[in-house]
């Protein structure tokens, strides 16, 4: 007979330290989804400025997209090309104007001298804070008060592999692996109560912290406004990709006559 | 308040799904919004989210009607819910717009822009009241900007043609119109509206393609286009063609653009008659409205 056969739990195990570990586990991801929501600042407005050179670069992608078979004809065409190409090398499109002479070569921009860069890192601080702050607080109540308890017998027998994952916390090397401790509990709900915040508070809610692991706050939302891109490189590399497009470029118009003509079965 | 009393009995459900659908297509059929509306407006909160999309609706039905009244309780309600929303304040500026005189609306205008220089819909609406009270210079010069910073706006490009249109300026138009295209090669109404202006600028080479290129448009998918009529805006096209070739072919004006003329001139010429005149040409026993007219013109040489 195996060991596992030999060993019940107490059910005031099961009322008093598996049930409210779960439930504080969810109560905690739902309040700080509404703590997230609380702390989240309204976004920035942008100056026009800022807006109109993030948005530069859709004027040419616009203009390049339908090249091979532009509905503007070609005067119109090389005019908003050449001038878009002039602009780019100009950089009349950049934030701070055109670059004067005798300006030293800027580096990438430093996020911590940026003021519009800084609070996007304070703000996905703040997020990993309210992260960290009670999963911390409460793997240490677990830790305090529960260490050692086996908690939950799964109903499906497991390899041996995953002892070390349903069993933390409990040094014992022949105990069934499907005895889970409480420790791994823990972990289990940190990691699979994803699902269950979907259901209780719609798609994109933010009580799953599971997550917010991967994400450093220093790279958070590369699309956040003041992201270090240099704006001044993007454009160059565009001209050439403008040039590139003037030699695919067609007019729609070239050759119409004939097209329409030969659907008509008048063909010359 | 006398709000329905000339308007037919309507249910709920039916007045909603009808604002629905006008909200959806952009209708602006103001009288019928403002009689379906009020039967709502007493209820607006109870509808939940869907409700304040109707009392914008009715708030801009009733600005249009002149039930400024009525605009101004929906205004109330709205700033109640939503205070410093950025749509609200635009509401706020039609609202001014129907009552004060110009220069308050554009100080208040100017007064959202200073704190918010990137606010498309108010600047919009402060170059609608630059244009309308004859300041066409300046809204000129504010729309350049905005298209410059905002340059997908394809209402505004139209805009701008529209600007120069009226001032003469049938160039520059024409380079307002080539951005519109670009942003809405799909759309043959704008690419007849750059023939029409071509046409009227003079070009008359690019103005014959340009049509030809919205007559390519509208009957690409049909299988066999000689055998039904010409319809929609296709008439309006196939008429721009015949005028450009008849033109052209009497003497050959030279192209702003360089565009050259088609060598089939003369084959164009007579399919594009035959092409008018069979739209003219429908119908059993009834005769179309404009025939007379149609078939002088091109009968007149």
């Amino acid at each position: 007979m195996s060991s596992s056969a030999s060993l019940y739990l107490d059910p005031q195990i099961r009322d008093w330290v598996l049930f409210p570990i779960t439930l504080v586990m969810i109560l905690v991801g739902i309040l700080r989804h509404y703590v997230v929501i609380l702390l989240q600042s309204p976004p920035k407005n942008l100056p026009r400025e800022a807006v109109r050179e993030q948005r530069a670069l859709t004027r040419s992608q616009v203009l390049r997209s339908t090249c091979a078979k532009s509905p503007i004809p070609p005067t119109y065409y090389k005019s908003i090309s050449r001038h878009l190409s002039d602009a780019f090398e100009a950089g009349t499109y950049l934030k701070d104007g055109p670059p004067r002479e005798g300006d030293a070569p800027k580096g990438p921009p430093n996020p911590m001298s940026d003021p519009a860069a800084m609070d996007g890192m304070m703000a996905g601080m703040k997020t990993q804070m309210v992260m960290m702050v009670p999963q911390m607080v409460i793997m240490g109540w677990i830790n305090f008060f529960f260490q050692g308890f086996v908690l939950i017998k799964l109903p499906f027998p497991l390899t041996l592999g995953f002892k070390s994952m349903l069993q933390r916390g409990i040094e014992t090397q022949d105990m069934d692996v499907r005895w889970v401790s409480s420790l791994s509990w823990y972990f289990l709900n940190f990691f699979g109560l994803n699902g269950l915040y979907r259901l209780i508070l719609g798609g994109d809610n933010s009580a799953d912290s599971s997550r917010d692991m991967t994400a450093s706050p220093f790279g958070a939302n590369p699309a956040a406004p003041g992201g270090a891109q240099d704006f001044g490189k993007l454009f160059k590399a565009e001209r050439d990709n403008l040039e590139f497009s003037e030699g695919l470029y067609s007019w729609v118009g070239e050759g119409v006559e004939d097209r329409v003509l030969r659907r008509y079965g008048l063909s010359t | 308040m006398r709000l329905s009393s000339f308007a037919p009995p309507m249910s709920l459900s039916s007045a909603l799904e009808k604002l629905a659908t006008f909200r959806a297509n952009n209708t602006r059929a103001s009288q019928e919004t403002f009689q379906a509306a009020s039967v709502i407006l007493k209820s607006a909160q109870k509808l939940g989210d869907d409700g304040w999309a109707v009392l914008e609706q009715l708030f801009l039905a009733s600005v249009d009607i002149g039930r400024l009244d009525v605009a101004d309780q929906c205004l109330k309600q709205l700033a109640e819910r939503f205070p410093d929303s950025p749509r609200v304040d635009v509401l706020t500026g039609i609202r001014m717009e129907s009552s004060e005189p110009p220069d308050v609306v554009l100080q208040y205008y100017a007064q959202i822009l200073d704190a918010d220089s990137a606010n498309a819909a108010i600047w919009k609406r402060r170059i609608s009241v630059l244009r309308r009270t004859g300041k066409i210079e300046k809204a000129v010069e504010e729309l350049s900007q905005l298209l410059d910073t905002f340059y997908t706006d394809v209402d505004g490009w139209l805009e701008l043609a529209d600007i120069y249109t009226s001032c003469n300026q049938y160039i520059l138009a024409l380079q307002a119109l080539s951005h519109a295209l670009l942003l809405a090669p799909q759309n043959p109404f704008y690419v007849l509206q750059f023939a029409e202006t071509a046409y009227t600028a003079g070009d008359l080479p690019l103005a014959l393609k340009t049509f030809l290129v919205a007559v390519d448009m509208c009957e690409r998918d049909l299988d066999s286009p000689e055998e039904k009529p010409a319809v929609g805006i296709s008439v309006r096209a196939w008429l721009g063609v015949k005028l450009c070739s008849r033109r052209l072919m009497s003497n050959s004006s030279p192209s702003a653009s360089n565009t050259a003329i088609p060598k089939s001139l003369n084959l164009i010429e007579e399919l594009a008659t035959e092409r008018v005149l069979s739209a003219y040409s429908k119908g059993a026993g009834k005769v179309p409205q404009g025939k007379d007219v149609v078939v002088g013109w091109i009968g007149a040489r």
